[in-house]
Order: C-alpha cells, then sequence, then structure tokens
C-alpha cells in the first residue's frame, strides 16, 4: 500500500515545483538541452533498475510514486521546451533530475532483499520437501513391508486345505 | 484384489503424496505460462463516456477529452502519448510498417504503469485565429493544456463532409530496456474535428 502522507508530501511539493517555476530567470537553450537529455538518462536509469525490483518480487510503490512524479515533470519539461520557455524545461528537467536521484541505488537494495527473500523461502521450501520426502520413502518401505506381510498372510489363510478321505 | 494390483495402487499412492509434499518447492521453481501481453490507448469524452466528442469546433472555445492507457504487459512499463495534429495531407502513422506519423508532437505525457493499472489525464485544447478564405481554414495557433502553441496549418474544406477536417490523433510510445529508448507500439487514436470559426 503507498502511503498517503508520502502521496501527499510529492503532489504539495510537485505543486510547489510548479508555482516557484514561473519565477526564474533566463536560461540558455543548450543549457536546458543538457539538463533535458541528463533528465531523461536518469529517469530511463531509475526506471530499469525498479522494473528490476520489482521483477524480483520486491515491493516498489513507494520508488514508482517518485518515478510517476518525475514522468510528469520530464513530460512537463518538454511541452515547455517545445513552446520555446526555456527556463521552466530547465527547472522542470533539474527536478525530474533531483526526484529520481537515489532511486537506482534504493532499488538495488530492494532488489537484493527480493532476491535473498526469494533464495531462504526455496530454501526452506526446499528442505522440508527433501526431508518430508525422505520420511515419505522410509515410511513407505515400511508400509509396504507391512501391508505385503497381511496380504499374504490373509491370502494364505484362503489357501483350501487337503483331507484324507 | 490382486498382489500386482496393490503393488500399483500403493506406488501410486506413495507418488501422489510425493507431489504433494513437493508441491511448495514446485509453487516457487515453476512459472505458469503467462497469459497475452498488449497495451491500450483510448479516449473519452468531457463526460468520460464514448458519446459526446467534441466534433465542431470554434475559435477561442476550450474543449475538454481525456486520454487514457491500460498496461497488461506483465510488469512495470514507461509508456509516453504524443499528441499531435494534422490536416487532410499531413501523414498518419504507418500502420503497416509500424512507423510513427513524422509530425511533430505537440504536446506529450510521460507516466510509468504497473501491470493492471491504467492512466488516464486531461487534454483541454482550444484553436486560436482561425480564418476562413477561398475553402481553406487557416489555423494559427492551438493551445494545449493551457500552453499555446504556433502551428500554422491549412485545413481544406472537404466536399464529401462538407467540413474542414483535421484531426488530433494520440500515439503511443513505450520505452524498452534492452536498447534504452522509446519505441512507437504501432498504436494510435484520432479524434477528428470540423473547424466551424
Amino acid at each position: 500500500m503507498v502511503n498517503p502522507k508520502v502521496s501527499t508530501c510529492f503532489f504539495l511539493s510537485f505543486l510547489m515545483i510548479s508555482f516557484f517555476i514561473q519565477s526564474c530567470s533566463a536560461i540558455d537553450q543548450s543549457v536546458a538541452d543538457e539538463a533535458l537529455v541528463n533528465a531523461e538518462n536518469v529517469l530511463a536509469s531509475a526506471y530499469v533498475a525498479v522494473a528490476e525490483s520489482e521483477n524480483a518480487g520486491a515491493n516498489i510503490s513507494e520508488l514508482l510514486m517518485r518515478l510517476g512524479v518525475a514522468g510528469s515533470l520530464l513530460a512537463e519539461a518538454n511541452n515547455s521546451y517545445r513552446v520555446g520557455n526555456y527556463d521552466r524545461a530547465y527547472l522542470y528537467a533539474i527536478n525530474c533530475s533531483d526526484t529520481v536521484s537515489g532511486i537506482v541505488v534504493e532499488a538495488l537494495i530492494l532488489k537484493s532483499e527480493a532476491e535473498e527473500l526469494y533464495n531462504r523461502n526455496l530454501f526452506l521450501a526446499g528442505a522440508f520437501s527433501s526431508f518430508s520426502l525422505s520420511v515419505l520413502l522410509v515410511l513407505s518401505l515400511f508400509g509396504w513391508r507391512f501391508l505385503k506381510n497381511r496380504y499374504l498372510k490373509r491370502v494364505l489363510g484362503m489357501k483350501p486345505e487337503v483331507r484324507k478321505s | 484384489m490382486s498382489f500386482g494390483n496393490l503393488k500399483f495402487l500403493y506406488a501410486f499412492s506413495c507418488f501422489c503424496f510425493g507431489l504433494l509434499l513437493l508441491s511448495p518447492t514446485l509453487a516457487i521453481i515453476i512459472k505458469l505460462p503467462e497469459p497475452e501481453r498488449f497495451s491500450q490507448i483510448w479516449i473519452l469524452d468531457s463526460d468520460h463516456t464514448t458519446e459526446n466528442y467534441s466534433y465542431n469546433v470554434r475559435a477561442n472555445e476550450a474543449y475538454r477529452v481525456y486520454v487514457d492507457v491500460g498496461n497488461h504487459m506483465g510488469g512495470l512499463e514507461y509508456y509516453m502519448v504524443y499528441v499531435k495534429f494534422r490536416n487532410q495531407t499531413d501523414p498518419l502513422p504507418n500502420e503497416t510498417a509500424g512507423t510513427a506519423s513524422p509530425l511533430s508532437p505537440l504536446y506529450e505525457y510521460r507516466f510509468l504503469l504497473q501491470h493492471g493499472q491504467s492512466f488516464e489525464a486531461p487534454l483541454t485544447f482550444s484553436f486560436h485565429g482561425l480564418s476562413f478564405f477561398n475553402g481553406y481554414c487557416f489555423v494559427e495557433n492551438v493551445t494545449v493544456n493551457e500552453l499555446g502553441l504556433s502551428i500554422g496549418k491549412s485545413v481544406l474544406w472537404n466536399v464529401n463532409s462538407t467540413s474542414y477536417e483535421c484531426q488530433f490523433f494520440f500515439e503511443l510510445w513505450m520505452f524498452n530496456a534492452e536498447f534504452g529508448a522509446f519505441e512507437y507500439q504501432n498504436m494510435f487514436v484520432t479524434m477528428g474535428l470540423n473547424m466551424t470559426g
């Protein structure tokens, strides 16, 4: 489950960024370009790391929320760039990079934790299966011996007796 | 029951019980076949239905639709939707070749979806500086979600549909982690418009 406090926090920060972004000074197109390319790459790397964590079975809901905010910021940056507003584009791109900073490391930690948990579960399940199969093998051999003897006794009990007339 | 039958029955029941004991491990190791993977894109009108799309548009009036995308790809996906605008002669995406339209996007959405999730975002648009002459409608500017763009597009009068026909269309792109770039998914939806002055 996504923590409602965290989601509110991200939403408020997104609104604040949108508000404060209005009052920034002129930025060169090449600077905005660079910031956009950097944000694009950082977000792509973060996405790949989080997707790998998810595949490993980690709970990525909080990381996903940050990635979602970063995605919106990058889209806003590109949209602003398209209309020639390089100030906004630059600030949105920088905020996008800031939002996803550290996600790769967090995703790797979550991934390794998820893999560890998977391996532990696999080991426990394997150990349980091996032990119980061994017990089953031994019991089944004894059981078969018992069953066979009982069966033979019953068959022998049914054997017709020969009497002298 | 014969001895052979008893032997077989005993061996079979032991085998079944063994499988039962192995099931926790098998459940972890064995991956079941996955269902078909696909993504979806659709648009809804301002009432979230498919009945009242804005078709006849006037200058300086705002209209709203919703862009929706669904993920059934089996995992986390990173999507992008490009919003593009075309007149009758501008190319649509090539469905046979699976390539996107070469037109520049007016607007984009970026979002991440887990399997089974869907995304919805509003698209508010308005046209400005419409002028009509000699069977042409010239569209000077379009505002998409409060971002004004100069498009300078001429729309021809269509005799068959008796309208100045043009379209918004929405292309679905998805990030390919292997190539480290977005790939067009050969999926798009269009929304027809008639410039009425």
